[in-house]
């Protein structure tokens, strides 16, 4: 064997190796605890009512959560890269805060500034909305801790996306919307659907901030990471694992059809997507390169 | 329409993020800079503050050469699987922190294989450091592979395969082509590894033992303040370490600004023709 | 010698590259360290896992005294290692390889199921007080002045009247909480109505009907309070009482007929054995039972267990409930938790009675 592919062979194996034992095998023991008695007592305990409402709730939740962090994120991501103004460099350190703050204190903060008692709060509940310990108030905690995904998975591409790309499409006659629709969204896609997935798969499995705002009403407002949490302090590690299982099946399906929607099946990469490419790894180099709009 | 798009963009962050932010840092000073301070210097705000910098180190450092790794990997080479693997990648973001530590406990506690093993040899694993390390490790895992898989397909391997031809061995190769290229993309994986590390709670609640001044991280700190009803204690070291994420961030912006001018023009790794 | 642009970036990539692992081998070396106890000549080590309610009690009197007391009949410098989560979680960490030489927890099921692990070998309800080292009430927190003038379980069924408790999945306080309601619903039970437990479980339901919130700690549940969330708390009474003291606008209030929460503590007799600690570890539990102990839990507003002693008189005087009900009454823990509790469980059925509508 070449020295080549020897290194090579030991790299795969490393990497191969590190990922089963870090990930694929803690999963694999969750998988094992919660068919140990079988598959129909697993098939019991996830239709257990607040198992499958909890399961319910959750997805709808994390679905939603997607489809707001889709927009405003892809909205935020724009603005980010395409124009300049006061505090612009300020907001896009802030973007990947989220990751940074414990999730208590998430929930703690969010619960504080939309809590009833508070004015913003007193404000939205005059108006009809109760965020705090219903679904709105889910729906924001897992909006906070999702935030950074579609934005930071945009950011790139739109750089990349060069205004005379653009401007190309409407001097051989295209109206805006023809160019944004023919150039920008498919070069854009793959950035796209990276950052919606990830959201959704974040939000489905977050806990400490939804925990405190939501009001873990059982088969109300209780999502999946709490009713998993009450079953395992309940002395009932099956029911437990069971839901999770079925939580992570959902994510590694997303995750999944992501990666097949994003990666071609063969070695040579097509134009768009490897512009794509260019740009993440362009944009790391050339912050001075960042288009200034008006 | 700039405008119009500007200004909800600013509604929607400050709606998000910086009011609540905002919030954390009155309550975390309304008693005064003093008890700010009181509180951050406590011998348990101390041992936290320790202990995860001591977490966060470790984990940057496995995880930055794994991720690395794994990332050549997914990159340079096809393999029966290799979706699967990709797949797993990103799966700790959906695990539920409860799940993470459970997961631990089922593998190594009392009574498995892993567990009875590693009691032979007088090594702790759970409610001490190395369980909390390894939760942490799961949870950051996917920063860098994620950040260094697109630019190591982005580059190609048209450098490596030269420098290759001109005698260079394995590592030399790595070091001298590949590394300066990927540099940045580590540096922005190993600040998010970085970020997520220090605010991690959840899974090391499970597994740590919540020992006072033993095996307490800054986070978990934060949470006996919080059940101890001290919220300004909990708020102060919240301040505190969201502070030391955002310094990291805002000095990771301002040297890639300031070094990019500079590396332009000395790289000229080609990108991958269309 | 003219260097080549290449060994110079190489240079600088292998010189951050040897930094960080000079550092990383420190870092890692001292993580190893972490793991090996380190026991100082003279010093011994005791390791508790406690409840979240009796912190300040634990870290701020009674351990300290203990250790006074320890290094005066023996001289040895005593090192106590403590921890404070939920009672649940505190037994199942021990059950999983938490080695506590002591488990003082909120609820005699938590202590059971570390017995039942094998982790407890002796009978540790003979021990003295029947193995209870603290007690308490339950009670409600009500907003300053009540303006809402609840005194009744029947007031919290009233329509407008939000309540809170924490979920008794997670909470051993909202497993005391709800046992009350059940308790009271048995006593208040008119026999005219058919039968007692029936009644009880509507008084249930019209309880639970008014929560709004449940939060996974009884500590938790009682910062939602203050947040101003909710018009009446069911928890403890030693957790109000605190808060009360420390100038929080809520006053204590004590229904006619509550329950007698009362606190195991007994040895992990796994963990004392391997540790060589079961003299330290008898001698706090013992200590835990002495008079100095218990007016030490009395100014942090636990009952106390002694006091069927003769001549002991307690710091504080606690209001007596007019009709205090004991779980033994009730039928005991491991009955009344799983006839509430369980999967066809009173309380479980009128959570999704409530979410279907009915």
């Amino acid at each position: 064997m070449s020295r080549h592919a020897l290194t090579a062979l030991a790299l795969r194996s490393a990497a191969i190796g590190y990922v089963l034992c870090l990930i694929l095998l803690p999963l694999t023991a969750i998988g094992f605890q919660s068919f140990e008695d079988g598959l129909t007592r697993f098939l019991d305990d996830i239709q257990q009512p607040q198992a499958k409402a909890a399961l319910i709730l959750t997805i709808e939740a994390a679905l939603l959560t997607t489809m707001i962090n889709a927009v405003f994120g892809t909205l935020s991501a724009w603005v980010l890269v395409r124009y300049d103004f006061p505090g612009r460099a300020f907001l896009n350190a802030l973007v990947d805060l989220p990751f940074a703050i414990p999730t208590l204190v998430a929930g703690i903060m969010i619960a504080a500034v939309y809590g009833a008692t508070s004015p913003i709060g007193a404000w939205l509940l005059k108006g009809g909305i109760e965020v705090l310990y219903n679904v709105p108030g889910i729906v924001l905690a897992m909006l906070f801790v999702t935030m950074p995904f579609t934005i930071r998975a945009l950011q790139p591409v739109l750089m990349e996306l060069e205004r005379d790309q653009e401007e190309a499409a409407y001097t051989l006659g295209a109206t805006p919307w023809q160019a944004f629709r023919r150039v920008t969204v498919p070069s854009v896609l793959p950035g796209l659907l990276t950052g919606v997935f990830l959201t959704f798969v974040r939000a489905l499995g977050e806990f400490g901030s939804v925990v405190i705002v939501a009001g873990n009403i059982p088969l109300k407002t209780q999502v999946a990471a709490v009713y998993v949490y009450g079953e395992i302090e309940s002395y009932n590690p099956q029911g437990a694992t069971s839901v999770s299982v079925v939580v992570l099946i959902v994510s590694f399906l997303a995750l999944m059809l992501l990666e097949r929607l994003t990666r071609p099946p063969d070695e040579r990469l097509p134009v768009l997507l490897t512009r794509v490419l260019n740009a993440q790894w362009l944009v790391l180099h050339s912050n001075s390169k960042l288009k200034i709009q008006n | 329409m700039r405008g119009l798009f500007i200004s909800v963009v600013w509604v929607y962050f400050a709606a998000l993020l910086i009011g609540p932010i905002a919030y954390l840092c009155v309550q975390a000073f309304g008693g005064g800079l003093t008890v700010f301070l009181n509180e951050v210097v406590r011998p348990e705000a101390v041992h936290g503050f320790w202990l995860t910098a001591e977490i966060t180190l470790i984990v940057l450092l496995l995880n930055v050469i794994f991720g690395t790794v794994t990332a050549m990997v997914l990159a340079r080479q096809r393999f029966w699987g290799q979706t699967f693997l990709s797949g797993l990648i990103d799966l700790p973001f959906s695990v539920s922190p409860v799940i993470t530590g459970f997961m631990l406990i089922l593998l190594v506690g009392p009574g498995t294989i892993l567990g009875t093993w590693f009691g032979t040899m007088e090594m702790k694993i759970l409610y001490a450091l190395p369980a909390m390390i390894l939760v942490t490790l799961f949870v950051t895992f996917p920063f860098v592979v994620r950040e260094l898989t697109p630019i190591l397909l982005a580059i190609g391997t048209e450098s490596e395969e030269a420098a290759r031809t001109l005698g260079a061995n394995e590592w030399q190769i790595f070091l001298r082509v590949t590394l300066p290229a990927i540099r940045w993309g580590m540096i922005y994986g190993a600040t998010l590894t970085i970020a997520r590390a220090i605010g991690e709670f959840g899974a090391v609640l499970v597994v740590s033992g919540n020992i006072l001044q033993l095996t307490q991280t800054a986070t978990l700190h934060i949470y006996q303040s919080y059940v101890d009803f001290n919220y300004v204690g909990a708020y102060a070291v919240a301040a505190v370490l969201l502070a030391v994420s955002f310094l990291i961030l805002m000095i990771l912006e301002l040297v890639k600004t300031r070094s990019s001018a500079v590396t332009e023009q000395s790289i000229s790794i080609p990108m991958v023709q269309p | 010698m003219r260097i080549p642009p290449y060994v110079e970036r190489f240079s600088a990539v292998a010189r951050r590259f040897i930094i960080a692992s000079v550092v990383s081998c420190i870092v890692a070396s001292s993580a190893l360290f972490h793991g090996v106890s380190v026991s100082l000549a003279g010093e011994r080590e005791l390791m508790l896992a406690i409840y979240s309610v009796p912190k300040e009690a634990y870290e701020n009197k009674l351990i300290p005294a203990f250790k006074q007391h320890w290094k005066e009949r023996t001289g040895q410098d005593l090192r106590v290692r403590s921890s404070y989560g939920a009672s649940g979680a505190q037994a199942r960490a021990i059950i999983g390889g938490f080695e506590a030489d002591v488990a003082l927890l909120s609820v005699e099921g938590d202590v059971d199921q570390i017995a039942k692990a094998g982790l407890i070998t002796h009978d540790w309800r003979k021990g003295a007080d029947r193995g209870n080292v603290s007690a308490s009430v339950v009670a409600f927190g009500v907003r300053k002045g009540n303006p809402k003038g609840i005194k009744t379980w029947e007031d919290l069924t009233k329509p407008g009247v939000e309540v809170l408790y924490p979920n008794p999945k997670t909470s051993g306080g909202a497993m005391w909480d709800i046992i009350a309601i059940y308790g009271a619903g048995m006593r208040l039970a008119d026999p005219k109505q058919g039968p007692a437990e029936a009644q009880a479980a509507a008084l249930l339901k019209r309880v639970q009907k008014n929560v709004k919130v449940m939060d996974k700690s009884g500590r938790e549940s009682v910062t939602t309070f203050e947040r101003g969330i909710g018009d009446v708390i069911v928890t403890y009474e030693n957790e109000l009482l605190p808060r009360i003291k420390s100038g929080r606008p809520m006053d204590l209030v004590i229904p006619a007929e509550t329950v007698l929460i009362e606190n195991p503590g007994a040895i992990v007799d796994r963990s004392v054995d391997k540790h060589h600690v079961r003299d330290i570890a008898d001698a706090f539990v013992a200590f835990l039972h002495s008079e100095e102990a218990q007016q030490a839990f009395a100014e942090y507003d636990f009952r106390t267990v002694t006091s069927a002693k003769a001549g002991f008189q307690p710091a504080k005087t606690f209001t007596q409930p007019a009709h205090l009900m004991t779980i033994a009454e009730l039928g005991g823990w491991d009955k009344v938790a799983s006839l509430l509790f369980g999967p066809q469980g009173l309380w479980t059925g009128a959570v999704e009675d409530l979410a279907r509508g009915k």
